[in-house]
This record gives C-alpha cells, sequence and structure tokens, in this order.
C-alpha cells in the first residue's frame, strides 16, 4: 500500500488538565472531501487548528506525504485555513484580500492578477473585487474567504464550520458548491462541521468525534445505515431507540414483544441493550418481521415527506415514522388514528445502552 | 406637562453649564483681537496682536521648543504606546495589575510625576533640557497613546492575525500589513491627542526643562509673560494654543468614535 496522503498519528492535545483531543489517528486521501463531525466540545476544531498549525501538538504526529508538519508554523505550511469567521481583512478591498496570499508567495504582479481574476470568475464575483468586505453579504463574504484560501492552491484546504453564518437556502446551494469546488481544483479538503446532513452531503468520508477521540470513520452511506454506537446512531439522522432485553432466543422490548433483530456488530457479553431503527424503514402495513401498533399524536410536514409521532407499547418516547407523499395519499394519516407499522431484521440495530 | 418644564429646566442647566464653560474662553478670543490692547473697551477689531508675536524672539524659539517637544514626544510615544497596547492584549495575563501600572501616568497628578522625574534626572546626573521634557512627555503621552489604541483592540478580530499567517505572512509582515492598518484610526487618534497634550503641558516642562533660556517652552513662556500683567500679546498667543489643540481634539475624536477610555 502507498503512503497515506495526510496522517494524524495518534495526537494528543491538552490544554491544562482538559483532553481536548486524545490520542486520534486518522488517514485522508489525497483529492477527499473528509468531514469532521461532532458537537461543540468534540475537540474537531482543535485538531483542525493543530492541522492548520495554531495549536501546537502534545503528543503524535501529523504527515503531509510523509513528511511531518507537526513542528512547521502556519506561514510555511502547504495547507490552508478558511475561518468559520471568514477572517477578511476589514481594510482591503475583495481582490486585495484574495491577492494577499499570493503576494506572500512572492509571485509577479502579473501572475497575482490573473489568478485573482480566474477565482473571481469562479466564484462569481468580479463585479465585486472593488467592494470592502463590510459591503458584502454574508454569502459573498463566505465565496471570497474560500476564494482567498483557494487561490494559493493549497494541498490540503481546512474549512471551519464554512457554511455556519449562511440561511439555509443558501447552505444547500453551498454544499454542493463547495463539492464542485473541491473536484474543480483537485484539493484535499478538510471540513469541520456540527451538521450531520452537511457532513452527509459533502462528504466521501466522515469522522464522528466525541470527548477528543474518534467514534467512526467512513463514508456517509456505511456511517448512516451501519452506526458504530448509540452516540453516532443519534448524532447522524433520526434514530428510534427502543429500550430492550436479552432473552434466550434474541430481544425482547420492554412489554415483552419479541424484537426480531440481525446485530451487525459483535455485542459485548452481558449488559443493558438497546434496539433502533430508522424512521424511513417503519412501512404501514405488517409485512416486516417487527410489527407496532401506534396511535398518531403528531404530524411533521415536510413537503417531501412527512414524519409521524405515534404513542407504542415499545418505548415511553413516541416512535418516529417517515411517510412519503404518496403514501400519505393513501393513507391519510390523521391524529388520533391507530396505526400498524413493521420493519425488518436487517434494520434493526442493536447497541450497548 | 411635567415632561415639558423638566426638559426645559434640563435645557437651562445645559446652558448654564456651557457659557461658564466658554464664557471665560471667548472673553480671551475676543480681547486678542481688540486693537486697543486694554481689556476695558472695545476699540475695533485687529490681528496687530498676532503680528507683534511674530516679531518677538523668544516667543518664536518657545514656538519652536514647544513643536519640537510635541512632534518627537508624540512619535515615540506612539510608537511604543501601539506596541505596548498589542502586547498587553496578546500576553493578557495578570491583566488587572498591568493594565493599572500602565495607565497610572494618566491619573497620578502632575505636579507629582513632575518632582519624580526631576529627582530621576538628577539622581542619574542627566543634564536636563529639551530631551528631558520630551522623555518625561513620552511618560504620560504613552499611557495615553495605549489607552487610546487598547479601547480599539476590545473589537479587534484577531483571526484576521491567524488568516494573514495561514495565507503565509511572517509575524513582521501581519504587523505591518494587517494589524497596524487597521489599527491605524486609532493610532492617529492616539496620536493627535498626546501632541494636544504635549502643546500645552507646563508643569512637568517647566520642572524638568532646566535652567537656562534654550529650553523654554510655549506654556512656560506664557507664564513668564504673565509676570507683567495679562498682555494681548499673551492672549493671542493662547489663542493659537489653544486653536491647535481644539483642532487636534476634534481630528482625535472624529478618527477614533469610541470615544476615550479613562477620561
Amino acid at each position: 500500500m502507498t503512503q497515506p496522503f495526510l496522517s494524524i498519528r495518534d495526537v494528543h492535545k491538552d490544554f491544562g488538565a482538559v483532553k481536548a483531543v486524545s490520542g486520534v489517528s486518522l488517514d485522508i486521501r489525497e483529492n477527499e472531501f473528509f468531514a469532521l463531525l461532532g458537537a461543540s466540545g468534540s475537540g474537531k476544531t482543535t485538531l483542525l487548528r493543530m492541522l492548520a498549525g495554531f495549536e501546537s501538538l502534545s503528543a503524535g504526529d501529523i504527515l503531509l506525504e510523509g513528511r511531518s508538519i507537526a513542528d512547521q508554523a502556519p506561514n510555511r505550511r502547504p495547507v490552508n485555513l478558511m475561518f468559520q469567521s471568514y477572517a477578511l481583512f476589514p481594510h482591503m478591498t475583495v481582490a486585495r484580500n484574495i491577492a494577499y496570499g499570493l503576494e506572500m508567495d512572492g509571485l509577479p504582479k502579473a501572475q497575482i492578477a490573473a489568478r485573482v481574476d480566474e477565482i473571481l470568475q469562479v466564484i462569481q464575483l468580479g463585479p465585486l473585487a472593488g467592494r470592502k468586505p463590510d459591503q458584502l453579504s454574508g454569502g459573498q463574504r463566505q465565496r471570497v474567504a474560500l476564494a482567498r484560501a483557494l487561490v494559493k492552491r493549497p494541498r490540503v484546504l481546512l474549512l471551519d464550520e464554512p457554511l455556519g453564518a449562511l440561511d439555509k437556502k443558501l447552505r444547500s446551494a453551498m454544499q454542493l458548491e463547495l463539492k464542485r469546488l473541491q473536484a474543480e481544483f483537485g484539493i484535499t479538503f478538510v471540513v469541520v462541521t456540527h451538521d450531520q446532513e452537511e457532513a452527509l452531503v459533502m462528504a466521501d468520508r466522515i469522522a464522528i468525534m466525541k470527548d477528543g477521540a474518534l467514534l467512526q470513520v467512513g463514508t456517509p452511506r456505511e456511517i448512516y445505515e451501519r452506526p458504530g454506537s448509540r452516540f453516532a446512531a443519534d448524532f447522524v439522522g433520526v434514530m428510534n431507540f427502543l429500550p430492550v432485553t436479552r432473552t434466550a432466543r434474541g430481544f425482547a422490548a420492554s412489554d415483552g414483544t419479541a424484537i426480531a433483530a440481525t446485530p451487525a456488530l459483535p455485542l459485548p457479553e452481558g449488559g443493558a441493550v438497546v434496539a433502533a431503527v430508522r424512521p424511513e424503514r417503519l412501512r404501514i402495513g405488517t409485512a416486516g418481521a417487527n410489527v407496532v401498533e401506534g396511535r398518531i399524536t403528531a404530524i411533521a410536514y415536510h413537503g417531501l415527506d412527512l414524519l409521524l409521532h405515534m404513542d407504542t407499547a415499545l418505548a415511553d418516547a413516541p416512535v418516529v415514522a417517515r411517510m412519503t407523499a404518496d403514501d400519505a395519499d393513501t393513507h391519510t394519516p390523521r391524529i388520533g388514528r391507530t396505526v400498524a407499522m413493521s420493519w425488518s431484521a436487517e434494520d434493526t440495530h442493536i447497541f450497548p445502552a | 406637562m411635567v415632561e415639558r418644564n423638566t426638559f426645559r429646566l434640563m435645557l437651562l442647566i445645559l446652558g448654564i453649564v456651557f457659557a461658564f464653560l466658554y464664557i471665560p474662553i471667548s472673553v480671551l478670543v475676543g480681547l486678542s483681537f481688540n486693537e486697543g490692547g486694554l481689556p476695558t473697551a472695545w476699540t475695533g477689531f485687529s490681528f496687530k496682536w498676532y503680528g507683534a508675536l511674530l516679531e518677538d524672539s523668544d516667543i518664536l524659539g518657545a514656538a519652536a521648543n514647544t513643536l519640537v517637544v510635541a512632534v518627537v514626544s508624540t512619535v515615540l510615544a506612539t510608537v511604543l504606546g501601539t506596541l505596548l497596547a498589542v502586547g498587553v492584549e496578546i500576553r493578557r495575563r495578570n491583566g488587572t495589575w498591568l493594565e493599572t501600572m500602565i495607565f497610572a501616568p494618566m491619573i497620578i497628578p502632575d505636579i507629582v510625576l513632575a518632582i519624580a522625574l526631576l529627582s530621576f534626572f538628577s539622581l542619574l546626573g542627566v543634564q536636563m533640557g529639551l530631551h528631558t521634557i520630551i522623555v518625561s512627555h513620552v511618560v504620560f503621552n504613552l499611557a495615553f497613546v495605549c489607552a487610546v489604541v487598547r479601547a480599539r483592540l476590545k473589537n479587534f478580530d484577531w483571526s484576521i492575525v491567524e488568516a494573514s499567517a495561514d495565507l503565509g505572512a511572517s509575524t513582521a509582515t501581519t504587523l505591518r500589513r494587517v494589524v497596524v492598518p487597521v489599527l491605524m484610526p486609532a493610532i492617529v487618534a492616539g496620536a493627535l491627542l498626546a501632541f494636544t497634550l504635549s502643546v500645552d503641558e507646563f508643569i512637568i516642562a517647566f520642572f524638568t526643562a532646566g535652567a537656562g533660556r534654550s529650553s523654554i517652552t510655549l506654556p512656560m513662556q506664557i507664564y513668564a509673560m504673565i509676570r507683567f500683567g495679562v498682555t494681548p500679546e499673551i492672549n493671542a498667543l493662547a489663542t493659537i494654543v489653544m486653536a491647535v489643540s481644539v483642532v487636534a481634539l476634534a481630528l482625535s475624536q472624529r478618527l477614533n468614535k469610541g470615544g476615550l477610555p479613562g477620561q
């Protein structure tokens, strides 16, 4: 096997007694769109800042194409960071902001002008080249920050919550835009986000972080369909959790109903377990191995589909089922009605509780 | 309408305060244009006392000294005060006592500072002159520049410093191309304030000028002249000093809309 492109090896970061990052090892491939996903305080931003060079490593090493960059100053790393606050220079125009990094590289003036023009075309901000940052909208500022980091053509582009400050509609558009730019420039992207949907849409692979450690690394599909832990299952997407007990033949819900499951993961001996199923795996009818009757308590309309909240005998918390618009037309769910839902054994996850 | 009456009363008080503040100054300015030169009678408008200033070599010499002291001490205080403000902001450990130490020269009575500096220079055996006035003015001006720049730094987005480093700039380049330009309005405001304070500073200059006429500044010259009574020349000179201060202060306030801390 060839050497990994960007290799994070057993990296630790302590702030006094607080372990912000503890023992993270990760290989990121060339031209990969990689997402570090976690809640605030999970250590994802600290890890990103270590990649950028703004935080020193307490232990471990970071290698880029086999060479350690752990002791390299930020201004000497072939790595650029797009800041969450964008960090645009307020006293410079859009064009001067973008040119800054190229000037630091000592490129000839003509070449800088050409590169700036080119990237202004790509981000479609040509007409605003002469504006100052405070004369731009949030979305425009975000694109300038991206262009400023991208124009240097770094080996790795780090993005700290790149879409965090945008409104929802702009965010979905920019998710695809970021993917397009990443493919076009052929640069490895490492993006930090707390938004699981964003990570699922954009990333080639996702690492879920919790308490400074990696919980699971995988493709969006793997993460979503085969979550490795209860936390991962809960953090990514919507998940119904049903308290179950182990029985001689498998698992049973708190009311005694047998729960058919084919656990993908080896379970530890003994200890409490919990069953989980995604809302879209619940189907109306009794065709699946697991059947539940529930009274509809709430209907959340989302356009393409709706989410039914149901009171069942299986769990105290409402069970959520997703119904497509087509299904809703045929079945016309109403609050107060009782419906039978079922799901298969393969769609039942079992986690240590 | 109680509210309207309250408002009128407040306006009246405001008027009295302004009158109290500005009538003496207006009298001074007015008399400096009085042709006859007597405070008791207005005999016509004239610039002649301003002309008379230009023929007084003592006054011109003192004005030159004041300019030298103000410009040099302002430049030194601005550079040092700005660096101090940035440095303190970056390494904010033990912030409270450090801040008190820095701003102490703003609060310590001038006369105390003056005596302290005089004793200090005597102890070192330094020959006193313009240079000792300059050093003394740097002492308190540094605090004022630092205070003004610190106020601006409170809203400073430090991520632009990291962004500059990330884009390949050295620390010196970041300081020159990012930090200083962004802080420039506050730096200029601080410099103008320092200049104003230096131009009309009397006590400290008086104590640290040493003997001899060569290091007399404008306020000292006015003090020397006034012992023979208030002359129309003094009115004219005071008006000029005041005009310089007012313009510099107005520019300073305009540039630094956040206002001055500790003032």
